[in-house]
């Protein structure tokens, strides 16, 4: 099916379809006015849209300044490819040198994907190489997922492909070797293109997640032929510190409904994760999204309509996951062509009945981002990557969603910028996507929100179909007189012995005043695109803050007493922190070489070096 | 109204928040009050809010409105490097604010937030708008910084409750599980303390830099001792891969920022004390703290007044602390007054006092940038707005500092500007709070700068030591060694060292 062909089919099916979700769109497109021309605002008197109007004229709040420089910094890469990569188009940030800046693996699509190593200076422009070593330029990659899945300190890499997925092993220096066939992993021949990890209860090696979308070979494709999921737990080992990863006993997740992406989710706060997993109705029939259980290792289990799951119907693209009002039970956010879903847990049923049932408050928030928010286009937006992230350091949670018509779908916007939501006090959200540099003429897909240049300032990468690779740094907060320092911040870093080096799974509190703020060490979400390193945290105001780690087996951290603005590593079972501080000479400025001298002097700093 | 004027003048020649007076008299007390206080604020009136006490033919404030603060300091008015005029201007905004008695029309009070240094808000309001306790606990900064002048310390009728302010917010007990009582500490110097503080902070932070860049050079850990100064701040070890053990770190926050102010040595700089003052005892809360930006809200403290202080307020106030000359070390007149105190300056060296009473420290330059550069966000930053710099070198004490053999000023605060452990099993005195504060352990004080200690008993943080000599044999912990040597003085070495201490005033 060419390009044009199946986006007639979409635009057709797309009209055709009725349901609850297409409902919503088409009424909050007729009755919106959130960003029309300022008469049409005037003439509304919805009380949703005055509120929604006052709420963007009085967001009073930092407006971080993000600047692209792609290009500048080294960067020329697209997304390309027929329609199988119409969909797709992540990228991974991580530590791939043991520099800790974080660097990117681009997923190409038809063309290679690139892998490029951060050699920014601190808080200055970002500045990529492109690596030397092939190894990971591949085809038909769709998107990728850093962790560390042999538990050897260095970050491996899941690879999602048109065809066979892949699993390659880190080392040091970027360098990188297939590890399929060492850890026995069927990387099969489907089209995959969503992914997530979690270290089960008792298992050394993380239980591995892959999403699948429409197959291709099955009569009727693609309408009503998604592909089964699959979950790649890890045999059981005795010997764990010498027996590599054993993944030759993968399990079905059936039925599949075309996943666009996936996440290992403790939804209920009970130390044991599901996986969440969000789907394109474009393709399935009689599907939904979904919710797997997988207590204790046992077979998975679909959460049904009887327990509490209800059924909703999305074009999923892309899940973000964040306990946005520090209670322990995440919420999520679910981008869709139209409204993004901001799914929040009924707390009550969950904790009497265990039961998943969740309700919609994206209108509520401020958070549905349907349509785009500036230019003449008003027709319905289509999302992809969500992230949370404190973009501003207020100590309140943003959002960023990528946006991109697939193609070219005629009832949906063709401009359609990424949105930047921004978290205002009262618990919603500000779209500040135009004032802050994000709004390009580009059709965004998958994304990460990483520090690369270790300022203490979120960046931001978003993979583009058929253009080049949009890379903002932050450069401040809009001021009067150009961009000025935002709030403080932490940024952390976990490391544990054993399995689960980086304690994917574990939850950090970080407290300031009688602010608690949250944050879960994942893999998985977004749209085909993943990231590791420092969690980061904006503190606002807050130039101390005490942070408890809940390790990923359950067990509470004592309290960690941290100033703002480091970088700090917590090592599991040491009471005290380590503080890391980028290779730069910008921190601080060294001084003279005669220093004051005092009477008092006892001798400027002594080394007592190589203890 | 005799009665009014007599309280006024009973109560320290300020109006005391115990000091009520029927409705109708406050208007007489205020007319009163600015008349003897010669107008202590400028007599512009902003039209919009002051409308109701203009005066019909000039628009300008009526000279019995009952408003405190009737312009604010524009901040943009005093950029970029101030000459002395500029200074001296904002100086004279400062001194009045500092004795600005605020009203409810100015802003003071804070029925819905806490007097934490978050911006906090209340679940309910306050039950009443004043309490010795919780606060609001004075009217004005010079309520309890007068001895013996304005911007000097506190009596023990003074002292504050010091809170985090996040729990137990309306606390209206004494008990020392819900704050830490403080004496109030005098601010003569506190530039020129500022101004070490940076410096020394800048060296720390430098070695820790070249410990780094060794260690990354080497490929091997590098231990180093840390010092400013001369001031020993314990060891750090460094990692080639940029990881910095702070474990060794001694008397200074792990981040290596020293902070100087309060007792406690947990404030940055006088600009961040100021506002959470601000804030905490009279409820009027600074925009760049507590404004729209960081709450969502120009009136978090929803009094019905907003952007309470300017970031120019904030300014004249920190010029105006930053002013005050330092204390000085007298010359008695008195012969055996001369004698006895150079004998007892030489016993303080032989008791080993000096080991933390450093009799100075140098500083390199007398430039003071507000703002600093090393307060975090809540505090004006550099870069943010309004970036001014003065020097300390226009005011007329400075002629009167002396310069070491490199230059250098000798700044003469009888301290170290590090923390301490300063009580110990047998001596616990000073160990008598329960509460830590801001991740400093409650044993743990900064070291008393002694610079204007004969002018500003009572003595100890809590102001409860009624003469140095109880002081001095209060000090345990890493003091004990000290203090013993002080206890195993002569009864005439005692007396000397007392009168020498006695040199040390405040000397307006």
């Amino acid at each position: 099916m060419n390009a044009l062909a199946y986006a007639a089919c979409v635009t057709l099916l797309c009209l055709l379809t009725s349901t609850a979700a297409a409902q919503d769109t088409a009424q909050d497109t007729a009755h919106d006015t959130s960003l029309d021309t300022a008469q049409n605002i005037a003439h509304d008197t919805s009380p949703v849209t005055s509120q929604d109007t006052a709420r963007k004229a009085a967001y009073t709040g930092d407006i971080p300044v993000l600047i692209e420089e792609a290009q500048a910094a080294g960067i020329q890469h697209r997304y390309a490819g027929p329609w199988e990569y119409f969909v797709g188009g992540g990228v991974s940030t991580f530590d791939c040198n043991q520099d800790r800046l974080p660097d990117i693996y681009l997923a190409g699509g038809q063309a290679e994907a690139g892998l490029f190593i951060n050699r920014s200076r601190t808080a200055g422009p970002l500045q990529f190489e492109r690596s030397a070593d092939t190894t990971l330029s591949l085809e038909r990659v769709t998107g990728s997922y850093p962790l560390d899945i042999d538990n050897d300190g260095f970050q491996d890499l899941v690879i999602l492909r048109v065809g066979e997925n892949l699993l390659f092993r880190g080392g040091p220096d970027c360098r990188f070797s297939p590890a399929n066939l060492s850890w026995n992993f069927d990387g099969g021949n489907a089209w995959s293109t969503a992914f997530s990890a979690s270290f089960e209860a008792d298992r050394h090696f993380p239980t591995l997640a892959i999403g699948n979308y429409v197959d291709r070979s099955a009569p009727g494709s693609p309408w009503g032929t998604c592909r089964a999921n699959e979950l790649h737990r890890p045999a059981d080992t005795t010997e764990r510190s010498t027996v590599p990863p054993d993944y030759s006993d993968p399990l079905p997740l059936s039925p599949g409904y075309c996943a666009l992406s996936m996440l290992f989710t403790d939804w209920n706060k009970s130390g044991v994760d599901a996986l969440r997993i969000t789907n394109d109705r474009q393709y399935y029939r009689g599907g939904q999204e979904q919710l797997w259980q997988l207590d204790g290792g046992r077979y998975p289990r679909l959460f049904g309509s009887a327990e509490g799951w209800q059924p909703l119907v999305i074009w999923g693209m892309g899940i973000a996951e964040a306990d946005l009002d520090a209670d322990g039970y995440p919420e999520y956010a679910l981008t869709s062509m139209g409204d993004t879903k901001l799914q929040v847990l009924d707390v009550r049923q969950a904790i009497e009945e265990n039961r998943p049932s969740y309700e919609d408050m994206a209108w509520n928030r401020g958070a549905t981002a349907h349509r785009p928010y500036t230019g003449d286009d008003l027709k319905p937006s289509t999302g992809w990557h969500a992230q949370f992230e404190d973009m501003n350091n207020d100590a309140l949670l943003d959002l960023f969603i990528t946006k991109g018509n697939v193609e070219s779908m005629n009832d949906f916007a063709r401009f359609d910028p990424d949105n930047l939501l921004l978290g205002t006090f009262d618990g919603s959200f500000s779209e500040q996507g135009l004032q802050s540099g994000v709004a390009l003429n580009r059709r965004g897909r998958g994304a990460s929100i990483t520090d690369f240049n270790a300022d203490g300032l979120l960046d931001i990468v978003v993979v583009n179909r058929g253009d080049n690779v949009s890379l903002f740094r932050n450069a401040g907060m809009a001021g009067p007189e150009g961009p000025r320092p935002g709030g403080n911040w932490l940024k952390i870093a976990l490391v544990q012995n054993g399995a689960n080096r980086n304690a994917i799974g574990a939850r950090l509190s970080v407290k300031t005043g009688n602010h608690v703020q949250t944050r879960r060490l994942q893999v998985g979400g977004g749209h085909a695109s993943g990231s590791a390193g420092f969690v980061h945290i904006g503190l606002g105001v807050g130039e101390r803050a005490t942070v408890r780690v809940q390790w990923p087996d359950g067990q509470w951290s004592a309290p960690f007493k941290l100033f703002a603005n480091h970088h700090i590593i917590i090592e599991r079972d040491r009471d005290t922190l380590i503080q890391w501080f980028p290779n730069a000479t910008t921190q601080e400025t060294v001084p003279a070489a005669n220093p004051v001298s005092s009477p008092h002097t006892h001798g400027v700093a002594k080394h007592v070096s190589g203890n | 109204m005799k009665s009014t004027a007599a309280c006024l003048i009973t109560l320290t020649g300020l109006i005391a928040p115990t000091c009520i007076v029927p409705g109708w008299q406050v208007l007489a007390a205020e007319l009163e009050t600015n008349s003897q206080t010669n107008s202590q604020t400028a007599t512009t009136a902003d039209p919009e809010t002051d409308t109701a006490a203009a005066h019909p033919s000039t628009g300008t404030a009526a000279p019995w409105i009952e408003k405190a603060v009737l312009h604010h300091v524009e901040a943009n008015d005093f950029r970029g490097q101030l000459d002395k005029q500029a200074l001296l201007q904002l100086i004279d905004s400062g001194k009045q604010l500092f004795n600005a008695r605020f009203t409810r029309l100015d802003g003071a009070g804070r029925p819905m937030a806490t007097q934490a240094i978050i911006p906090t808000k209340r679940k309910r309001a306050s039950r009443s708008v004043f309490s010795r306790t919780a606060g609001l606990d004075a009217n004005a900064c010079a309520s309890c910084h007068n001895v013996p002048v304005v911007g000097g310390a506190g009596d023990f009728a003074v002292n504050v409750f010091v809170s985090e302010g996040f729990e137990h917010t309306d606390f209206d007990s004494t008990d020392p599980q819900f704050s830490n009582e403080r004496n109030t500490n005098h601010l003569f110097g506190a530039g020129l303390v500022e101004l070490l503080a940076r410096e020394m902070t800048r060296e720390l932070r430098a070695e820790r830099t070249r410990a780094l860049a060794e260690a990354r050079i080497t490929g091997e850990r590098v231990r180093i001792a840390l010092s400013a100064k001369g001031v020993d701040y314990g060891t750090l070890l460094a990692y080639p891969d940029g990881r910095v053990d702070p474990t060794g770190i001694e008397g200074v926050d792990h981040d290596l920022v020293l902070r100087p102010f309060t007792h406690k040595g947990v404030m940055t700089s006088l600009r961040q004390f100021t506002i959470n003052a601000l804030n905490h005892h009279h409820g009027m809360q600074a925009e760049e703290r507590f404004g729209a930006r960081w709450t969502g809200q120009a009136d978090h403290d929803e009094d019905g007044l907003p952007n309470e202080i300017s970031a120019g307020d904030v300014s004249a106030l920190v010029a105006w602390q930053a002013s005050l000359a330092p204390p000085s070390e007298k010359h008695p007149v008195d012969t055996r007054w001369q004698d006895a105190a150079i004998a007892g300056r030489r016993h303080f060296d032989d008791a080993g006092c000096n080991a933390c009473h450093l009799p100075y420290l140098p500083l390199t330059s007398l430039e003071f940038a507000d703002p600093g550069p090393l307060d975090a966000a809540g505090t004006l930053r550099r870069g943010e707005a309004s970036d001014a710099v003065y020097s300390l070198e226009l005011l007329d004490w400075a002629a009167r500092l002396k310069r070491d053999e490199n230059g250098h000023y000798k700044i003469p605060l009888f301290g170290d500007l590090k923390r301490h452990v300063i009580a110990d099993r047998q001596i616990a005195s000073l160990g008598n709070e329960l509460l830590s504060q801001r991740f400093v352990q409650r044993n743990v004080f900064m070291t008393t700068e002694l610079w204007g200690v004969a002018s500003t008993a009572p003595y100890g943080h809590r102001g409860d030591l009624t003469t140095l000599t109880d002081i001095i044999d209060a000090h345990g912990g890493e003091a004990r060694a000290s203090r013993d040597a002080w206890k195993a003085m002569t009864a005439l070495q005692q007396n000397q060292l007392i009168a020498w201490l006695k040199t040390l005033v405040i000397e307006p």
